[in-house]
């Protein structure tokens, strides 16, 4: 799997949200996005989601640009968003097995399973979503995102509304997720959480990226004190890591 | 090809296990229409002769607006929790999705004119005689008529995140092309005109139920594929 996203710019009216970002990101890696609110990390994942189209630039999943090979450039693609995307009506396992269908899954019952059994979803199988907390509904919708084994996983503030055990059960399905080869873009203003899962750290700030960095060249205690004068005051890259 | 039927089916499914279970829009739509069929009732109560024109009128009035009604709630249900995003995640084209709620908007006013038009039959003390074929041919194209163009602007204005009002106002201007048709078809089936008019105006213009029946047609396919190829504008952001 490799994401390349080149000189992508977007405005919202006079206000540019995303000023000529580039990324790249392979398989087996996972990005901590951080930035302040209004940064641009939500707008940039809508994009790389293909949600939204650039004013200027090109993405590609695996080679597939996101407007001409567009639907093997979804399928690639897991998304995690603030909205859970599930239905209210249907039960837990008519949720998963919509969004399989969606997707052009061929039976895809056992997949639902293995799925229900690794969010610990399986008692609820029969529940409508309507009546699940807010934690049981993230973990349905983390399920949702990763049925169809995408490549790329883009997880915006996945771990909010979730409990302790909750966070931890996700936090060991994003490792099992990239230790398989998948790539991941976690957005969280819980950087200590976001460090935990990703090797690689990025800053957004103002629609460009102040820093983009792998833990290991960074002071991960300071950066998780205040990231984003870390990245204003240049000190990781004085550090000559980057 | 076989991914478009899988997601129109899918899409398609969900819809009706989720009206099944809400009971959110038919309830509305039969409580709306009768109401309508009622006050145009008492409105042709004076004059006994003008029923087979109200009961025309009071059908499609109840048609529109209750098919509205319907429609307006079709994409708002998936703006909830972002199951809008959810959809145009899939892999597939966008115009799936329109085919898919086109197909749901249709079958809900299908079901809603079951309910009804006995009804305004019954009240309006109006009969077709042996034309039953043509009276569910003209009320299908009014149908899907109706649901193209509803559809389409359901998704509009709730993308847009505009409520209300703005759909309505659109969606009637332009259907009206349909209504002046359709209006002429129930009036012939309902005994009202003769088979063909000559003459001025609206009604002349039209010229016989096979010219309207064609009319109908001719909207109905022009704005299904139309409003298909534009759905995906309207969703691009």
């Amino acid at each position: 799997m490799t994401l390349c996203v080149r000189s992508v710019s977007k405005r919202f009216a006079a206000r540019r949200v995303l000023n000529n970002i580039d990324l790249d990101l392979d398989g087996g890696q996972a990005l901590c996005l951080c930035g302040a609110n209004g940064a641009g990390k939500s707008t940039l994942l809508r994009v790389i989601a293909g949600l939204l189209r650039p004013d200027n630039g090109s993405l590609a999943l695996d080679g597939y640009d996101v407007r001409k090979d567009c639907e093997r450039y979804k399928r690639r693609l897991g998304v995690i968003s603030h909205a859970s995307m599930i239905y209210a009506e249907l039960t837990v396992r008519e949720n998963l097995a919509f969004a399989a269908a969606l997707h052009g899954m061929r039976k895809p019952a056992a997949r639902v399973e293995e799925l229900l059994n690794d969010t610990a979803l399986a008692a609820f199988r029969h529940d409508r979503a309507g009546i699940l907390s807010r934690g049981l509904l993230q973990r349905l919708a983390i399920a949702r995102a990763l049925l169809h084994r995408p490549g790329l996983l883009l997880a915006d503030e996945p771990f909010t509304g979730l409990d302790n055990e909750a966070t931890a059960l996700l936090v060991s399905l994003f490792r099992r997720f990239v230790d398989d080869g998948g790539a991941i873009v976690i957005v969280t203003h819980d950087v200590r959480l976001g460090l935990e899962c990703c090797q690689r750290v990025a800053v957004l700030d103002a629609g460009r990226f102040r820093l983009d960095a792998m833990k290991t060249d960074i002071d991960c205690d300071r950066f998780a004190q205040d990231y984003l004068s870390y990245a204003r005051n240049d000190s990781w890259n004085r550090s000559g890591s980057h | 090809m076989e991914s478009f039927w899988v997601a129109l089916k899918a899409i398609f499914v969900k819809d009706v296990i989720v009206e099944l279970r809400a009971r959110q829009v038919l309830p509305t739509m039969v409580v709306l229409g009768m109401l309508i069929v009622y006050i145009l009732r008492l409105v042709s109560e004076p004059a006994s002769g003008a029923a087979p024109l109200v009961g025309a009128a009071a059908l499609w009035v109840a048609f529109l607006f209750c098919g509205l009604l319907a429609q307006e709630r079709s994409f708002a249900a998936e703006q909830h929790q972002g199951c809008m995003d959810g959809l145009l995640l899939a892999p597939c084209d966008p115009g799936t999705i329109y085919l898919a709620k086109l197909c749901v908007n249709v079958v809900v006013l299908c079901v809603f004119e079951v309910i009804i038009v006995p009804v305004v039959l019954i009240v309006f003390r109006l009969s077709v005689g042996a034309r039953w074929p043509d009276l569910l041919a003209v009320l299908l194209l009014g149908n899907i008529g109706i649901s193209s163009v509803g559809t389409l602007f359901s998704a509009a204005v709730q993308l847009a995140r505009t409520r209300g009002s703005l759909l309505s106002i659109i969606v009637l201007v332009i259907l009206m092309p349909l209504m002046v048709p359709a209006t002429f078809a129930l009036l012939v089936l309902f005994g009202a005109l003769p088979e063909e008019v000559g003459g001025s105006g609206s009604l002349a213009f039209v010229g016989s139920f096979k010219a309207a029946a064609g009319y109908m047609l001719a909207f109905d396919a022009v704005f299904v594929v139309a409003c298909w190829l534009l759905f995906a504008v309207v969703v691009e952001e």
